[in-house]
């Protein structure tokens, strides 16, 4: 098939040696020419050759001359051969005129309209065609003429007659992306790029299909005239959409973000990101940003200052200490840099005295965040399973995820591992999602009975556990929706079958907010607030912990967190990025408990955007700044710490979230950190706990309760693009959301006489209703149904109940005198 | 000194009926499928080596050779696929084979595979062969039924199935990997080769794909041995051809002839040149092959001497052209079948015949300039061997062969400014103002003057 | 007069001249009193500067100016290759789209904004050197002092030149554009863009007379091309766009 694409490990007798302009140099075998030459530092001009897809040969530049060979080599596609002698457009005449001649024809259909195209000043046709072309065309001729551009998807505009028909966006949306609706049609000089008739290029990945573009023909809706390449700002970046950890490149001007790019990172992303990354970036300056503190009086939020602010928050915790210790409590979202978390936690354990710190907005199980801090601390603070592990595992097992939906870019690599290495690819759980067309088994089970699954599937004498025995290191990924237990039958799998294991969450903050250690019972590294050594190499570094947290036992996450507000034991809620009126497990419990602290005490709203909570309960709002406007770290979900560098000044007042806790603390009487630095070397002083903790026993099947009577369990699946906050503004890229439906069992449909595209009322607890049409799944587990997160209005946190279980029941919408509900 | 036919293929022609099985047994029918059941697999195709047959599709590949090569044993099916797109223009010789004598193709598709180890085969039919469609498709029904196809040939406990499969009418799906991919159900595009076709072919497995002609001829030489068909020819292309004669003569058609006979005597056999007409020039392949000019009419048949001559004998397509032809003309016409059959794949195909095309609808249409003529050749230089599979070559060649032998004929239409032989124009020409062009053309030579001024007063003795 | 005499008188006035000579320039006093002495006798350069201004150099290089097509739609692409060219980073630009019912220029882009700062600008032409469509073009024109920052900041208004007779203001709608059927670029491009896609447009769509080289359109023959005018660059619109050019 292709090349292969492990360099490096090659022993000597794989290296084929050959000379390239009279330059010898050994080379894996199976390299192509192409890559060959660049490794001798002779980049041979190229168009359709792109080095993550398989190569093509479809424009013809790459002409190289190969010693013995009549006719021109083109250097993409063929592979290098022992002493084979080959000669670039450096000392070839032959290949010089080669690509001239290629280059000539290529601008016969070319419009020169290059002022006027985005692509203009980064453009490989511009570039190469200044580099290796003829300075004059003999073109006096009609070129072909197309309407420009047409709108491929609401944010990928196509000029065909700017196409040099490379097929590099069709080979990456079949190869790489695996959503092929962007094709070739046509033939001759009238070949085309187009899309089928009633089919939208809709696909995570369109945007990179505009960044491989060798020409300008693939432009984007948000980056259409706006600056030119040699007029913007770069600044390296890390993505904060996801757990994922992509590089990415932001380029600003005058103090704007003008676009996102990929930024090529092949140990994480490889030259790929998801569309949500790269075009979600005006929410930056979206009406609904933050800008200046604000305090509600009389009900009203009114502007006002940071030193205010933070008094009157000073004000209600000190208010709240006197009434008892630990009855403030912390949530962060999960959009928290790695530096922000620590401070966040050494706030609460040490300024506001409180063991009540989350930072996730679902109701993870108890047990999750324990097997983390052991995983973690295993690790030793270097990524644990990582993505190339994933590549080059020969089974994947997948619990509890759907990674094109919450990881995109970890779904490209499953994919790659799936076409190039042939990886038998298990998914354990009620249902395949976007997994479908890639998984070679599937362990069914009910919403949350993935442990007992993963458990088995090691021993027996099933193909499975034959294919886990196998050659090689399986990798076992357990995500944010497998039930309790998951993730320590997972790595108990893993540890039996000699692979790897990673819980893969969704949200960019997350793995950092656990390596800090927000959540109850836990301390930075993997320690844990219950272990007295652990207790101790903490307080050397952060000072004495307050007495009251010694043994007392930790409450149920966010769960525990909501139902002891709810239950007044909470005076002052500080939520920085959690917007919990929303994105709570449980809308039910959030709001309860928001009223009730609002009502009683403060709340506390530090985000980006005015969200719903911080308009309805919050007392004090505080702007903070965003990935690119600010210095920071991430932990993607493989363990991988990395930094990130401001781009674009932060709008007005808004603060970096660990700036704002820290002057919180100041204000309340406690000096925590001068600088990121500071910051940085805490982290770096405290580590990870040297020996991890045992695995926390598998909890008692903590059955998410059987629904009773007619109800369905929900699988409460968020999808890629939703309407989160991140997303305001971004209208091209919610454009090609995709559609929110009820995914039904085949039984269930049948049996409730639900038909595939029929509007159906989803009930949940407290009878909220959503509607939605129908999907029915061939895939999923009877009794349960697929839902999306927060793709509806109200969103179906709304349906839960206080538990955070969503168990629903279906009732057709009432066609005229069709199916009686 | 005309020739005389030879008629082995296209001996049953003319016999009433013989498209039904039972005409087609008593005329010799399946023979060569018994004798190639009593024989070993391997040693069919020592058969076919040792005759020397040469594939009829246009390379003149040695088939004996390409049936060698088909990768056996390793686990995955073999398929054996018939290249009946018969889409080269001249060439009819296929089509008269598959509508009048069908059996005659499924017998040898049947031997072919048993030559190969194969269990499917299919034939890639020309979309716009309604006729020879239903022939087959019955010429399959009544094999199935006599049990020569099916899960068990003729009792050998050998299977073998046989799809005909009518094609959607693209000239490059006449490329085997294009014809492939087609097959497969998508674009018909080239494919990157190597892998070739005899390891990774059809749906990933060893393939052969034959010409019909070159298969048909298998089960002849199972009857008659390698011998027998090498009383015919010459020792490097031996056998009879079907020769499609067509252009200016009397009598075009199809004829089968020994391999060897000149072309001078190929064309009495089609009774000569229309009345007061002289040969002028010919294509001995096909449109994709160089023209050669009426001095060459003596050379004979065979694959060897006409690429002597500087062509190559194709598909066995004879174009004849006369004197009231127009070099131009016929190149241009050739030229736009080309553009429009390129699968835009690749760029120099897909922009050298659309920039070529025009070029030539300039010059015939009486706007071109002598600049033109450079151009011609640097887009042919820009095309040929560069291109991704031999469409490209196939364009390049007319432009190429007729601008070396009848260069005057382009300067004549580019001075005259019209045609000489007034043709009307046979397509809607992007038509330019011939000032504007002539003008554009005067400034670049001007330009190109200052510039080897420069140069050469630059002391720079490159000059390019 | 004796001889002698007479050679001594002479003597005498060589030595004085020389005297004279030597004190004048190489004494500092001499020196200094030479330049008025010298003064004397040269015509006076003064200029009566705000009531009669003096030509500039033929090709003194003024304030910027955009210029327009004879129809009135804007040279402007807003490709920012002035910006970039600029080694003072006094221009901005910002680019737009231009759509069926509002067009600005040929071709799909125009520039929403456009801002040279003369704070910055040192007027040495490497803006209209790069400007592909000639555009941004240099008056002579060189006063362009403000009262303050802010008013050297010359804006797209400022900037642009006004629409010539028989052309309009921007935008146009396509329509119009259409029907006028001027060829923005030379060569045989058509513009604005055929809506016909999927096909080759015939090139006699094409229309070959170019709009920038052109004033009345109502007036325009239709030269037989060919005969110098397709080739014939248009001026450089410096004031009055094109007048009296071919």
């Amino acid at each position: 098939m292709s090349a292969p694409a492990a360099p490096g490990a090659a022993s000597a007798e794989d290296l084929v040696t050959l000379t390239i302009d009279g330059e010898q140099v050994s080379v894996p075998k199976g390299t192509l020419i192409i890559r060959a030459a660049e490794m001798v530092g002779t980049i041979v001009p190229r168009f359709c050759d792109h080095p993550l897809l398989d190569p093509v040969g479809a424009c013809r530049q790459c002409v190289v001359e190969v010693e013995g060979q009549p006719k021109p080599v083109m250097s993409c596609t063929v592979p290098v051969a022992e002493d084979m002698v080959v000669r670039t457009h450096l000392t070839s005449a032959m290949a010089r005129r080669g690509q001239e001649g290629t280059l000539e024809l290529l601008l016969v259909n070319h419009p020169l309209d290059c002022p006027m195209c985005d692509k203009g000043g980064e453009c490989p046709l511009q570039d190469q065609a200044l580099a290796h072309g003829a300075n004059q065309s003999r073109f006096l001729d009609q070129k072909r003429k197309y309407e420009k551009p047409v709108a491929v998807s609401p944010q990928v505009l196509l000029d065909r007659e700017r196409c040099v028909l490379c097929a590099r966006c069709t080979r990456f949306s079949e190869q790489i992306s695996g959503d092929p609706f962007i094709e070739l049609f046509e033939r001759g000089a009238l070949e085309q790029v187009a899309i089928y008739e009633d089919e939208p290029y809709h696909s995570y990945f369109s945007g990179n299909t505009i960044q491989i573009c060798p020409v300008g023909a693939l432009t984007s809706t948000s980056y259409r005239f706006k600056a030119r390449s040699f007029d913007v700002v770069t600044t390296p970046s890390v993505c904060d959409g996801c757990s994922a950890g992509c590089g990415q490149t932001v380029q600003s001007r005058r103090g704007e973000v003008q676009r996102q790019l990929a930024r090529t990172n092949m140990d994480v992303n490889e030259a790929w990101n998801c569309d949500k990354g790269r075009f979600s970036f005006p929410h930056l300056t979206h009406a609904q940003r933050l800008t200046t503190p604000m305090e509600r009086v009389d009900g009203e939020l009114v502007p006002t200052t940071w030193s205010r602010a933070l008094a009157r928050v000073a004000d209600a915790v000190r208010a709240s200490q006197d009434v008892g210790p630990g009855r403030t409590a912390l949530v962060s979202g999960g959009r928290l840099a790695d530096e922000d978390a620590h401070v966040a936690a050494r706030l609460a354990r040490t300024v506001l005295g409180t063991d009540l710190v989350e930072h996730r907005t679902r109701f993870a199980p108890a047990d999750e965040a324990p097997a983390r801090a052991v995983l973690l601390a295993r690790a030793g603070g270097a990524p644990g399973l990582t993505y190339a592990d994933v590549e080059h595992a020969p089974v994947i097992v997948v619990a509890g995820l759907d990674p094109e939906e919450e990881v995109p870019v970890l779904h490209l690599r499953l994919r790659k591992a799936w076409r190039q290495h042939r990886a038998r690819i298990v998914v354990v759980g009620p249902h395949l999602g976007t997994l479908d067309g890639i998984a070679w088994r599937r362990v069914a089970t009910a919403p949350g009975a993935e442990p007992a699954a993963l458990a088995a599937l090691a021993y027996g004498d099933g193909e499975i556990a034959a294919a886990l025995r196998g050659d090689g290191a399986p990798a076992v990924l357990v995500g944010e929706r497998a039930g309790a237990g998951s993730l320590a039958a997972g790595t108990r799998l893993a540890e039996a079958v000699g692979g790897g294991v990673a819980f893969v969450p969704r949200r960019a903050g997350d793995a950092g907010g656990l390596a800090a250690g927000l959540a109850p019972g836990l301390l930075p590294g993997g320690r844990l607030l219950a272990d007295a050594a652990d207790r101790a190499e903490v307080e050397a570094a952060w000072g004495p912990l307050p007495a009251h947290l010694d043994g007392a036992a930790p409450v149920d996450g966010l769960r525990g967190i909501l139902a002891a507000a709810a239950d007044g034991a909470v005076d002052v809620l500080l939520l920085a990025g959690a917007d919990l009126a929303r994105d709570a497990q449980s809308a039910a419990l959030a709001e309860r408990a928001l009223a009730r602290v609002a009502g009683a005490g403060t709340v506390v709203v530090q985000d980006l955007a005015l969200t719903e909570t911080a308009a309805r309960y919050a007392d004090v709002v505080l702007p903070v700044t965003a990935t690119q406007e600010r210095d920071g770290a991430r932990t993607d979900w493989e363990g991988r710490a990395q930094r990130f560098r401001r781009a674009v000044d932060a709008p007005e007042l808004a603060q970096d979230d660990w700036e704002a806790f820290v002057q919180l603390a100041a204000v309340l009487g406690h000096r925590l950190y001068g600088s990121l630095d500071a910051i940085r070397a805490e982290q770096e002083q405290l580590g990870v706990r040297a020996a991890a903790h045992p695995l926390p026993e598998a909890a008692s099947a903590g059955s998410t309760g059987a629904p009773s009577g007619d109800a369905l369990l929900a699988v409460v699946r968020p999808l890629l693009l939703d309407g989160g906050t991140m997303l305001a503004g971004a209208d091209d890229l919610r454009a090609t959301a995709r559609a929110a439906t009820v995914g039904v069992s085949r039984a269930d449909a049948a049996r409730l006489g639900i038909v595939d595209g029929a509007d159906v009322t989803v009930t949940g607890a407290g009878g909220a209703t959503v509607t939605l049409p129908t999907a029915v799944l061939p895939d999923l587990v009877p009794g349960a149904v697929v839902l999306p997160r927060t793709s509806t209005e109200p969103p179906v946190t709304r349906l839960a109940d206080e538990d955070g279980v969503v168990a629903v029941t279906l009732a057709p919408v009432a066609v005229p005198a069709e199916v009686g509900a | 000194m005309a020739a005389t036919e030879v008629k082995v293929l296209s001996a049953r022609y003319d016999v009433p009926g013989v498209d039904d099985l039972e005409v087609y047994e008593q005329h010799g029918g399946y023979a060569g499928l018994r004798r190639a059941l009593e024989m070993q697999p391997a040693y069919i195709i020592e058969v076919v080596k040792a005759s020397g047959l040469r594939g009829r599709g246009g390379a003149g590949f040695p088939t004996g050779l390409k049936w060698s090569f088909v990768a056996q044993g390793t686990g995955k099916p073999v398929y054996v696929v018939c290249n009946a797109d018969e889409g080269e223009p001249g060439t009819f010789k296929d089509r008269p084979l598959m509508e009048r004598d069908p059996h005659a193709l499924v017998e040898g598709m049947i031997v072919a595979g048993l030559a190969l180890n194969s269990e499917q085969g299919y034939i890639y039919l020309r979309g716009e062969f309604a006729h020879a469609s239903r022939q087959l498709a019955k010429a399959i029904r009544q094999a199935y039924a006599a049990g020569y196809l099916g899960e068990d040939v003729m009792g050998s406990g050998k299977r073998y199935h046989l799809t005909l499969h009518r094609a959607a009418g693209a000239y490059i799906c006449g490329e085997e990997t294009a014809l492939l991919d087609s097959l497969e159900g998508r674009r018909g595009q080239p494919r990157l080769r190597p892998p070739f076709p005899a390891v990774h072919g059809l749906y990933g497995c060893p393939t052969t794909v034959n010409n019909v002609e070159s298969i048909a001829m298998v089960p002849l030489l199972l009857v008659n041995g390698a011998e027998w068909f090498q009383q015919w020819g010459t020792e490097k292309s031996p056998g009879t051809k079907l020769i499609c004669i067509s252009g200016e003569v009397r009598n075009p058609g199809n004829y089968e002839v020994a391999m060897g006979t000149p072309i001078s005597e190929l064309i009495e056999l089609a009774g000569g040149m229309l009345d007061g007409r002289e040969l002028k020039f010919f294509c001995p392949g096909g449109s994709s092959t160089p023209m050669l000019p009426a001095s060459m009419a003596d050379t004979p048949y065979t694959f060897e001497d006409i690429a002597g001559a500087g062509s190559l004998l194709g598909t066995g397509a004879l174009m004849l052209f006369s004197d009231r032809t127009s070099v131009v003309s016929v190149v241009r016409r050739f030229t736009e079948f080309y553009e429009h059959e390129s699968c835009g794949k690749c760029t120099p195909c897909r922009e050298g015949g659309y920039w070529a095309s025009q070029v030539l609808a300039r010059i015939e249409t009486g706007t071109g300039v002598m600049d033109d003529l450079d151009t011609l050749e640097r887009i042919c230089g820009s095309v040929a061997g560069r291109s991704f599979c031999a469409l490209g070559d196939a364009l390049t060649s007319p432009i190429m062969s007729s601008l070396q032998y009848f260069r005057d004929e382009y300067v004549e239409h580019i001075r005259k400014g019209v045609s000489p032989f007034g043709v009307a124009p046979q397509r809607d020409v992007p038509m330019l103002d011939p000032a504007a062009v002539a003008a554009t053309a005067r400034e670049r030579a001007s330009l190109s003057a200052l510039l080897s001024a420069a140069t050469s007063a630059a002391g720079d003795g490159s000059g390019a | 007069m004796t001889l002698q005499a007479w050679l001594t008188a002479a003597g005498g006035a060589v030595a004085l001249v020389l005297l004279g000579w030597l004190a004048l320039t190489r004494t500092v006093l001499g020196r200094g009193l030479a330049v008025p002495l010298r003064a004397m006798f040269v015509k006076p350069e003064t200029a009566s500067y705000p009531e009669a201004p003096r030509p500039t150099a033929p090709r003194f290089h003024g304030r910027h100016q955009l210029n327009r097509y004879a129809d009135g739609l804007e040279k402007c692409i807003g490709c920012e290759l002035c910006a970039w060219a600029c080694p003072a980073d006094a221009i901005f630009v910002q680019g737009g789209d231009n759509t069926e019912e509002q067009r600005f220029s040929p071709g799909e882009r125009y520039a929403e904004d456009y801002q040279i700062n003369y704070n910055r600008c040192i007027l040495c032409g490497l803006c209209i050197e790069a400007c592909p469509t000639r555009a941004l073009t240099m008056t002579q024109e060189y006063e362009i002092a403000a009262d303050s920052r802010e008013g050297l900041i010359w804006t797209k208004d400022m900037l642009l030149v006004d629409p010539p007779e028989d052309g309009y203001d921007t935008p146009h709608t396509d329509r119009e554009v259409r029907d006028r059927g001027l060829n923005y670029y030379g060569g045989l491009a058509v513009t604005p863009p055929t809506r016909k896609g999927g096909s080759f447009a015939p090139a006699t769509a094409a229309p070959l007379q170019r709009a920038g080289a052109v004033v009345p359109r109502r007036e325009l023959p239709l030269v037989p091309p060919g005969t110098g005018d397709a080739e014939g660059e248009p001026d450089g619109d410096g004031g009055s766009a094109g007048a009296g050019d071919a």
